[in-house]
């Protein structure tokens, strides 16, 4: 259904284009006072060594997270890379060490050189192993190699970095960690 | 022989030693547009930024021992650009005739120190010398008809972007010539025509005149505003900046002229550029705001209350400076609160500053209680009217040539402005506007201002 859209004709001080354009030097002389008077009120950041506020809903870099005991929580179902558009995760499974869990993940390589930053992979977990809530959003290497995010990498962080999840908490060295690790040990009937 | 040094020292004996003095000195003004380009190059890149809620280059530094980085607020940013420019390879086009191609950039650039030499810095200096009365005119060359030379001097920077392009050997930059001298051209024709309501209120072609007038009756820009507005129009679309920028479009002509050129080349056309666009706001000031007057105070009062002038001049300074230091510290202020990883090396940078400013605001609140309290100069009367000593027409001088850097600044800043705000006209528009609405708006004003001053009784 295509929509019309009425424009309304301009008036003769519009088509005067004078003081049109009067309207706008005032607009920018507006924001040039304000960045000349008030310098520190400029919405810019000096970007490098001033860092910009990013959401916890902001899709960057991934981590993978972990049971209390430390074994990352994917079951190398894939899932993700099944969602995934862009077919950067690469995963192999093995058999898990824990009885109760039938696999568990051996590699788990992620090309950030590939990804599209979609989020679908998140989406896709079953058991809520991959987050994007890392909020690294600057990635610098040397060469390609360097920007696929091994496992090791993925499960490297730190649960002092999540305060407000208590997902998070739960991982070793988190404030919940040895509550979780009782109720983790505990035999499944 | 002796004829020749007769003559020779008939020339020198006819003026005093001051008065030499005075007149060589004054040919330094001619780099007062030089000093423009220093001061708009800045000016453009960071209101620019401004405007489009940047922050306009800032990071280039100097590191000095012992003390920090120097960022100048950005001003290093320009100092690094002109030096890769100057150092940067000159590169000729095969098949482009290497004289004029080369020669080509020199001409608008030239002309920036040739146009000042009519234009009025101060007003007429008249003092008392031993028992001599000296009056030294305030523009290097005290012209009839500084009108004229003015726009025919300054008009001749056409032939820079003619001879560019066609040497070039280049479509686009030929193209682009043809726009550019088109353009210059035809708004110069508009320039003329806005400009003779005011001489005919003058009736006097001396820009000095112009001024005397302006100061004794009212400012152009109240008698005449109407020719101001579309003698600004003129003028920025003279200079080939935007909205009238069509001489450089991307997508058409690349950068229009200078496309062939680099380095220092395409250096010397852009600060002729910049220089010019000085030498017209300059040259708008003087003829429509006043040029060197002080506003609302004649130059007999200034003189005769010389002590007042300087504390009142001292204090605009001190303000200037009290609101760069108040600028400074509520900046540090808000930095020093925030995470910025630099920060340490800015906040001692602007330590720097504060010093400087809070020894200018002492300096100039001293000066202004001194000058109040001690200057009070004695005069002698010569044909009716006061005449001074040297001290207080200097003085006067200063106090003009600060007076019309000021208002030029404004302009400049006009220049800034509407660049960065208003879109870019396309080619037959600025034609349309330039030949049928511009031209036609000046001629109208011409023949109701001659009604008007042959009913009112005027010149």
């Amino acid at each position: 259904m295509a929509r019309v859209i009425k424009q309304k004709p301009m008036n003769w001080v519009e088509r005067l284009y004078v003081f049109e354009c009067l309207r706008g030097l005032m607009t920018t002389l507006k924001h040039a006072a304000r960045g000349l008077f008030r310098y520190e009120e400029l919405p810019t950041i000096s970007y490098p060594e001033g860092q910009p506020e990013i959401r916890n809903t902001y899709r960057a870099k991934h981590r993978l997270m972990l049971r209390p005991d430390g074994t990352p929580r994917c079951v190398a179902c894939g899932m993700c890379a099944a969602a995934c558009p862009a077919h950067c995760i690469f995963i192999e499974g093995t058999q898990s060490e824990d009885g109760r869990i039938e696999k568990r993940v051996m590699r788990f390589d992620i090309d950030h050189l590939t990804c599209v930053f979609c989020g679908l992979c998140v989406e896709a977990c079953p058991v809520d192993a991959l987050r994007m809530d890392t909020k690294k959003i600057s990635f610098e290497h040397r060469t390609r190699d360097e920007f696929v995010a091994h496992l090791s990498d993925l499960i490297d962080w730190n649960p002092a970095d999540y305060p407000d999840d208590a997902q998070s908490q739960v991982a070793p060295g988190g404030t919940k960690n040895k509550q979780a690790l009782e109720t983790w040990g505990l035999e499944v009937k | 022989m002796e004829f020749i040094t007769n003559a020779v020292m008939e020339v020198v004996n006819s003026k005093t030693w001051i008065e030499w003095l005075i007149t060589i000195a004054k040919f330094a003004l001619c780099f007062v547009p030089v000093c423009y380009i220093l001061l708009l190059i800045p000016m453009e890149r960071r209101g620019a930024g401004f405007m489009q809620d940047r922050q306009g280059p800032n990071r280039s530094y100097i590191k000095i021992p012992y003390f920090g980085k120097i960022r100048a607020l950005g001003y290093i940013q320009n100092m690094c650009d002109g030096t890769k420019l100057f150092f940067k390879e000159l590169h000729t086009p095969t098949g482009a005739n290497k004289i004029i191609y080369n020669l080509a950039p020199i001409i608008p650039f030239a002309l920036t120190f040739l146009v000042p030499c009519v234009m009025p810095w101060f007003g007429t200096m008249t003092f008392t010398f031993g028992d001599s009365v000296v009056s030294i005119p305030g523009s290097i060359i005290d012209s009839d008809v500084g009108v004229l030379l003015l726009f025919g001097i300054s008009s001749l920077s056409a032939y820079g972007a003619v001879l560019a392009g066609w040497a070039s050997k280049s479509k686009f930059a030929y193209l682009g010539s043809l726009r550019t001298t088109a353009m210059t051209v035809s708004y110069e024709v508009c320039q003329g025509l806005c400009l003779m309501g005011l001489l005919l209120l003058v009736g006097s072609f001396n820009l000095t005149d112009i001024v005397n007038w302006q100061e004794h009756h009212v400012w152009g820009i109240v008698a005449q505003p109407v020719a101001f507005i579309c003698f600004l129009i003129a003028t920025i679309a003279e200079t080939g900046r935007a909205p009238f920028d069509v001489a450089e479009g991307e997508p058409e002509l690349v950068a229009g002229y200078h496309t062939e050129y680099g380095a220092m080349q395409f250096g010397f056309f852009y600060m002729g550029e910049y220089a010019h666009i000085g030498i017209c706001s300059l040259l708008i000031s003087t003829l429509f705001l006043g040029g060197y007057a002080v506003p609302f105070v004649t130059t007999e009062t200034m003189q005769a209350n010389m002590g007042i002038t300087l504390t009142a001049l001292c204090g605009v300074l001190a303000f200037l400076a009290l609101a760069f230091l108040h600028m400074i510290y509520r900046y540090s202020r808000k930095l020093a609160a925030s995470k910025q990883s630099n920060k340490a090396v800015i906040l001692q940078e602007y330590k720097l500053y504060k010093l400087v400013a809070w020894v200018a605001t002492l300096v100039f609140v001293a000066g202004a209680i001194a000058s109040y309290m001690f200057v009070n100069p004695g005069s002698t009367i010569v044909n009716g009217a006061p005449v001074y000593g040297i001290g207080v027409a200097l003085g006067t001088a200063v106090i003009h040539l600060l007076v019309l850097l000021a208002k030029s600044v404004i302009f400049c800043w006009v220049w800034i402005w509407v660049r960065w705000t208003l879109p870019r006209f396309r080619y037959d528009h600025v034609m349309h506007l330039g030949w049928k609405i511009i031209l036609n708006i000046a001629l109208l004003n011409l023949v109701v201002t001659a009604i008007i001053a042959k009913l009112v009784g005027g010149n």
